[in-house]
């Protein structure tokens, strides 16, 4: 009866629950999923970590090469993050080039990281002018069920931390690069930032972490993303019905608790790969 | 047709717009905020193809052409805030099964890009007489070194700026409908430029205001 | 060359840092035991570790490692065709796309799906057919993705075994399972389920019997439904490495039926009270 009811009449069948100030997977209104992290997995990847926020599952793989930085920006590197959305992880996308999601969140992670200056791109200088490191960051959503921004933006800041370059000196003689692949050291993590998305119930209820249920039910959603120093690197709101500033304080207020908590997981994640070696 | 914003505290460029401009779309406007210019077209409600029908509302596409070249993944994501606006504007669904169409061309950019798109959108939608719950307007926010809030900020100040923020506020009750910033800013910034958005929105629904029945008057 | 103008771009060229090695990589070696610990010239598969039903949204899922290969399938339909040209009225269309993760190999992978991915989407299709019972799904059709996650070697192999087990845990009809195999031949010795490294290094200088073989075997029906060699081998060499794969597929065999097994328990319903 009640999964004949929530197929026929989904909206009516999530408003029963919001109602009661819960959720049909039985969250409270601002109660995040679990969130688990593991890091390190991929063995071919710089640095790598997998984030799975209930069933919202993102891989993000950190390979570095080398390139010669740009006439206008001869001090700085790269940093070159997409999204992929494979047909692999919902039956809503398709095969072929990227869709107009993952595009949007392709450029709303590469906002974040210019924003939040998480990686000061000027550390990726290898000798100005002339060499630089290039850091390919490939978030790939292996299972969709709503809120990916949240968890891209935990596996990237994660797989940044795992990050290990080669230690890479240039021959004065040759004026070639050399490279020891054994001898390597982390990045320099400047800020940690952390996502926090909301979506609009009927034009009024706030809930956070939303499924893929959910997202397509909303009639808003809204992204904020705050740093450890209780900075704004992002409120990204693409539009959707609008939203006073009191409740807009909500969800900053929310999105800085969800910061702290994130921080702690990333940190206790990277003790225990450490302590394991 | 040109109009001269400026004021006591909030201060715009000078803002330009003409409507119905175009012979082939349903509605069409170029809006103009200083040397910022874009152009629009709105096509619809047509016949919408069977891969993107909705069942009970009509399908908004929205397509931003660059100056030149081909649209990259910036203009993705402007289009979806672009789109995502329009759509809790317009009542999309007195028209199911249909296809909406809005296009966007880039003239010049000088700043403040998103929201002159955002304001030529609009204007386009109220030539084409697309029934909408409210309008919206575009205001662009920089907050430069010193801390100061400078609205629709040129190109040369947006470069300047340590933190940019484009809201989009309807007209019924001057809320946000849409957010896009860059760089990072404490609370009470935002909340600063939220108010100060707001005022400007007053001033921007007055220039539509007047540039409509500049437009009216000359028919009647 | 046209840019990519769906994704953030980077340089228009960069390079591997791994060219520029101060110190050149330690060769595979050639004869005695395997980098790994294995042995070669005998059926030493990798241990593999399977899961069944992990993605959520697909029908049909599984996960495979073995050693540091792994790969991700998930399984989605039977629905409609989406290609109404396309519609047969007697059989279902089995579609399969197999992609590799940028990050999965030594070297960096390009975004856009190289031939060699559609190779392999193509042999993973044909390997797999044989074992479907198409005809129970008229005008529909039953997509297959995979993604490697991590190349470690013998991707197709584990990709068709990886498949089968997703087929089967979305409940497609089937005939038997389809386990994948693959060796390495290497003059008078083979390597069974080779590494990456192991795979791209053709050492040495005879180059009589150098070659890769992949088969994919249903194993209770005792029937081969793909296999994929190159390189150039001799006749017996060819059959001889034939028989290796199978026997290496029976060794995964119980392995894969226990995860099975272990799926359909969870996801059976509680027997009723009456």
């Amino acid at each position: 009866m009640a999964a004949g009811f929530k197929t026929a009449e989904p909206l009516e069948y999530h408003r029963s629950f919001l109602k009661e100030n819960c959720r049909p997977d039985g969250r409270e209104l601002f109660d995040f999923r679990t969130t688990t992290l593991n890091i390190g997995s991929i063995s071919t990847a710089d640095g790598s970590a997998l984030v799975k926020m209930g069933n919202t599952t993102i891989i993000c793989g950190i390979k570095a090469e080398l390139a010669n930085p740009t006439v206008e920006a001869p001090d700085k590197g790269y940093i070159v993050p997409n999204v992929d959305l494979p047909p692999l992880c919902s039956s809503r996308f398709r095969p072929g080039p990227p869709g107009e999601q993952a595009q949007a969140a392709s450029q709303f992670i590469a906002d974040v990281i210019e924003s939040s200056e998480v990686i000061k791109t000027e550390d990726l200088c290898i000798e100005r002018g002339k060499l630089c490191w290039v850091l390919y960051c490939d978030m790939m959503c292996l299972d969709y069920d709503g809120n990916i921004l949240d968890a891209c933006i935990i596996a990237l800041l994660a797989a940044l931390k795992n990050t290990q370059l080669p230690e890479i000196t240039i021959n004065q003689e040759t004026c070639t690069p050399e490279v020891n692949l054994e001898k390597r050291h982390g990045l320099h993590i400047h800020k940690h930032p952390v996502g926090a998305s909301f979506c609009v119930f009927d034009h009024s209820i706030l809930i956070v972490d939303p499924t893929a249920e959910e997202e397509v039910l909303s009639t808003a959603q809204l992204t904020v993303v705050t740093d450890e120093e209780d900075r704004l690197c992002s409120v990204h709101k693409p539009g959707g019905t609008s939203l006073s500033g009191e409740k807009l304080q909500e969800c900053i207020s929310r999105a800085t608790v969800r910061q702290r908590e994130i921080q702690k997981l990333i940190d206790k994640v990277i003790l225990s790969v450490k302590t394991m070696h | 047709m040109m109009e001269v914003c400026g004021s006591s505290n909030v201060t715009l460029r000078e803002f330009g717009c003409e409507q119905s401009l175009l012979s082939r779309p349903d509605g069409s406007a170029s809006f103009v905020q200083g040397d910022t210019s874009v152009m629009a077209g709105v096509y619809g409600p047509a016949e919408v193809k069977v891969s993107k029908e909705i069942y009970d509302r009509a399908t908004l596409e929205v397509l931003i052409q660059p100056k030149v070249g081909l649209p990259s993944v910036r203009e993705r994501s402007q289009e979806q805030c672009v789109r995502e606006t329009c759509e809790a504007a317009l009542q999309l669904s007195l028209h199911p099964r249909s296809s909406l169409t809005l296009i966007l061309q880039l003239l010049h950019d000088d700043g403040s890009l998103l929201s002159c798109y955002l304001n030529a959108a609009c204007m386009a939608l109220m030539d084409a007489g697309l029934p909408m719950n409210c309008l919206f307007c575009g205001v662009t926010c920089a907050i430069n070194k010193e801390g100061e809030i400078i609205t629709d900020p040129t190109a040369a100040q947006e470069k300047e700026s340590r933190a940019l923020m484009t809201f989009a506020i309807d007209s019924t009750e001057r809320r946000v409908m849409m957010s896009s910033t860059k760089g990072s800013f404490s609370v009470h910034e935002m909340q600063r430029c939220i108010a100060v958005s707001q005022k400007a929105s007053e001033k921007i629904f007055q220039f539509y205001r007047d540039s409509v029945r500049r437009r009216y008057s000359k028919t009647l | 060359m046209p840019t990519d103008n769906k994704r953030v771009r980077g340089p228009e060229v960069s390079q591997n840092p791994s060219l520029f090695r101060c110190k050149p990589a330690e060769a595979v070696p050639l004869h005695g035991p395997r980098a790994d610990g294995r042995q070669r010239d005998q059926v030493d598969v990798r241990p593999v570790f399977v899961r069944c039903g992990l993605v959520s949204q697909a029908k049909g899922s599984a996960y495979i490692e073995a050693g540091n290969t792994k790969l991700m399938c998930c399984v989605y339909g039977p629905k409609e065709t989406e290609r109404k040209d396309e519609t047969d009225m007697k059989c279902g269309r089995l579609t399969t796309d197999m992609r590799f993760a940028p990050f999965s190999c030594l070297e960096r992978g390009s975004w856009i799906q190289g031939s060699q991915d559609k190779d392999f989407s193509l042999m993973l299709q044909e390997s797999l057919q044989p074992a479907l019972c198409l005809h129970k799904y008229p005008r529909s059709q039953v997509e297959v993705n995979v993604v490697v996650l991590e190349n470690s070697g013998s991707v197709l192999a584990h990709a068709i075994t990886c498949a089968s087990l997703a087929l089967a845990d979305a409940g497609i009809e089937m005939y038997d399972l389809v386990l994948g195999c693959s060796i390495r031949q290497d003059g008078d010795s083979y390597v069974v389920d080779p590494s990456y490294m192991e795979e791209n290094n053709s050492s040495s200088v005879s180059s009589e019997n150098q070659g890769g073989l992949t088969v994919a075997f249903l194993p209770s029906l005792n029937q081969i439904s793909g296999l994929q060699s190159d390189g150039a081998m001799t006749e017996e060499t060819l059959t001889a490495g034939v028989r290796t794969c199978t026997e290496g597929c029976y060794k995964l065999y119980p392995v894969i039926q226990q995860a099975l097994a272990k799926a359909v328990r969870k996801g059976a319903p509680p027997p009723s009270e009456s």
